[in-house]
C-alpha cells in the first residue's frame, strides 16, 4: 500500500536523522516552516534493513538515552518506529510514527476547546492538520537534505560520528 | 482510535478533486451504497456500506448541509459480520445430534444427516444472534482532497478504498513516503532525483 518499497529506507533514515538532529540541537529542530520541540518517548523500535529484519525494541521514559538504543545504531540498525513528543508553539502532540508508511497512530492531541459537538470535531481535525504539517515538514526538510550529495555528505559524516560516540552519562 | 475522542490513529489518502454539483452526487452515491443490514435468514456473513457520522443506522444526508465551511465531510463505513463461531456451532450441533439420535433410538447420526443438521442449527443460531458491528470513521476534506481513514488495519483500508472509488467515482491514492512529497510542494524534478540515492550506512566510518 505504501508508495514505493524501493524507498522504504527513507522512512527509517528520516527517524534516525530526527533523533540525531534533536540530540544535536538540544531538542529543537528547525525547518523552513518553523522550529519544533522534538523528543522521543516510551518506545523506540530499531531494525536492520534488508529482507531479514532484525529488531530491537527499547522501552523507557527516555528511550533515545538508553544504551541499548545506541548500541543498536552501532550495529547498523535504524529507527523503524518511534513515539514522538512534538512541541508546536504552545501545543504539545504525542504520536507514534511508523517509518515504513509514515502513518500516524495513537496520536494524543492537545485539548483546546474540548467540545464534543461539530465544533469540537472541526477543532480536532484542525489539530490533525497541524500535526501532519509538522511531521511532513520535518520529513520534507530531511528529504531535501538527503537528495543531493552536496547537502547530505556533511550530515552523513556527522551522523556516523554520532553513532560511533557512546552517549553521555 | 477515531476522530471523535481519545487518541487518534489513521491512514492518509488523497482523492481526485470534486467538481460542480458534487454535494448532490455525493449524497446520492452514499445513499445508493448505504449500509444494508444482513438478513439473518440468508447465508450472508459480511455486509458493508456507508452510514452517517452521527447515525450508524442511516445513510441519508441532506446535500444542503453536507459540506461545512471547513470543507470537511465526516461519514462512516459500517461493516457487519454475522458468523457463528466454529466452537459455538459445534457445541450446538453436538447437542442437537445427541437429542435427535436419542429421539430416533440410535447411537449416532449418519454423516449426511449431520451435515444437514449443521445447516439447520447454523440458521437457528443466526436468527438468535446479533452481528458484530464495526464503524470506521472517515474525514474527507473536499478543499484539499485529503481523506483520512481512522483505522490502521490494512484489510479495512483495502475495503474502504474499493468502496470509496466505486461509490464516489473518484480515484483514491494512498499517501506514503513518496506520495506525501508533492502534496507538500516538492517539485517532480526533485522527487525524480531521489532515484539516484540508495540506503545509507551510519555505522561505518570510512577513512
Amino acid at each position: 500500500m505504501a508508495g514505493g518499497d524501493r524507498f522504504s529506507f527513507l522512512g527509517r533514515e528520516f527517524l534516525t536523522w530526527l533523533w540525531f538532529e534533536s540530540e544535536r540541537s538540544g531538542g529543537r529542530v528547525a525547518t523552513a516552516d518553523g522550529e519544533y520541540g522534538v523528543d522521543f518517548a516510551q518506545r523506540l523500535v530499531l531494525e536492520s534493513g534488508g529482507t531479514l529484519k532484525e529488531g530491537s525494541s527499547v522501552q523507557s521514559e527516555a528511550p533515545a538515552q538508553a544504551q541499548e538504543a545506541r548500541t543498536a545504531l552501532r550495529v547498523g540498525k535504524k529507527v523503524a518506529k518511534a513515539r514522538l513528543v512534538l512541541d508546536v508553539g504552545d501545543k504539545q502532540f504525542t504520536v507514534n510514527l511508523d517509518a515504513e508508511t509514515l502513518a500516524l497512530s495513537n496520536a494524543k492531541l492537545p485539548t483546546v476547546l474540548g467540545l464534543r459537538d461539530a465544533a469540537g470535531l472541526d477543532e480536532r481535525v484542525g489539530l490533525l492538520d497541524q500535526l501532519e504539517a509538522v511531521v511532513d515538514g520535518l520529513y520534507l526538510h530531511f528529504v531535501r537534505l538527503r537528495k543531493t550529495e552536496q547537502s547530505w555528505a556533511p550530515v552523513r559524516e556527522a551522523m556516523r560520528a554520532w553513532v560511533a560516540t557512546p552517549p553521555q552519562g | 482510535m477515531g476522530i471523535a475522542s481519545g487518541s487518534v490513529s489513521y491512514l492518509r489518502f488523497v482523492a481526485e478533486p470534486v467538481t460542480e454539483g458534487f454535494e448532490e452526487r455525493f449524497c446520492e452515491a452514499m445513499y445508493n451504497h448505504r449500509f444494508m443490514e444482513i438478513d439473518p435468514r440468508s447465508e450472508v456473513e459480511k455486509a458493508h456500506g456507508w452510514v452517517r457520522f452521527d447515525d450508524a443506522f442511516s445513510g441519508e444526508i441532506d446535500p444542503a448541509v453536507l459540506v461545512p465551511p471547513s470543507g470537511q465531510i465526516l461519514f462512516r463505513l459500517r461493516v457487519d459480520t454475522l458468523k457463528i463461531p466454529a466452537s459455538t456451532l459445534k457445541a450446538y450441533v453436538d447437542q442437537a445430534a445427541r437429542e435427535r439420535a436419542k429421539r430416533d433410538g440410535r447411537d449416532q447420526l449418519a454423516r449426511k444427516e449431520l451435515d444437514v443438521l449443521k445447516l439447520e442449527v447454523n440458521k437457528q443460531l443466526r436468527v438468535r444472534s446479533l452481528p458484530r458491528l464495526q464503524l470506521i470513521e472517515i474525514a474527507w476534506n473536499i478543499h484539499s482532497g485529503e481523506v483520512r481513514l481512522f483505522t490502521t488495519s490494512k484489510g479495512s483500508a483495502t475495503l474502504f478504498a474499493e468502496t470509496f472509488e466505486k461509490s464516489f467515482e473518484r480515484k483514491l491514492q494512498y499517501v506514503g513516503l513518496l506520495e506525501v512529497l508533492p502534496l507538500r510542494g516538492m517539485a517532480q524534478e526533485e522527487i525524480d532525483s531521489l532515484s539516484l540515492i540508495d540506503a545509507e550506512r551510519f555505522h561505518l566510518i570510512e577513512n
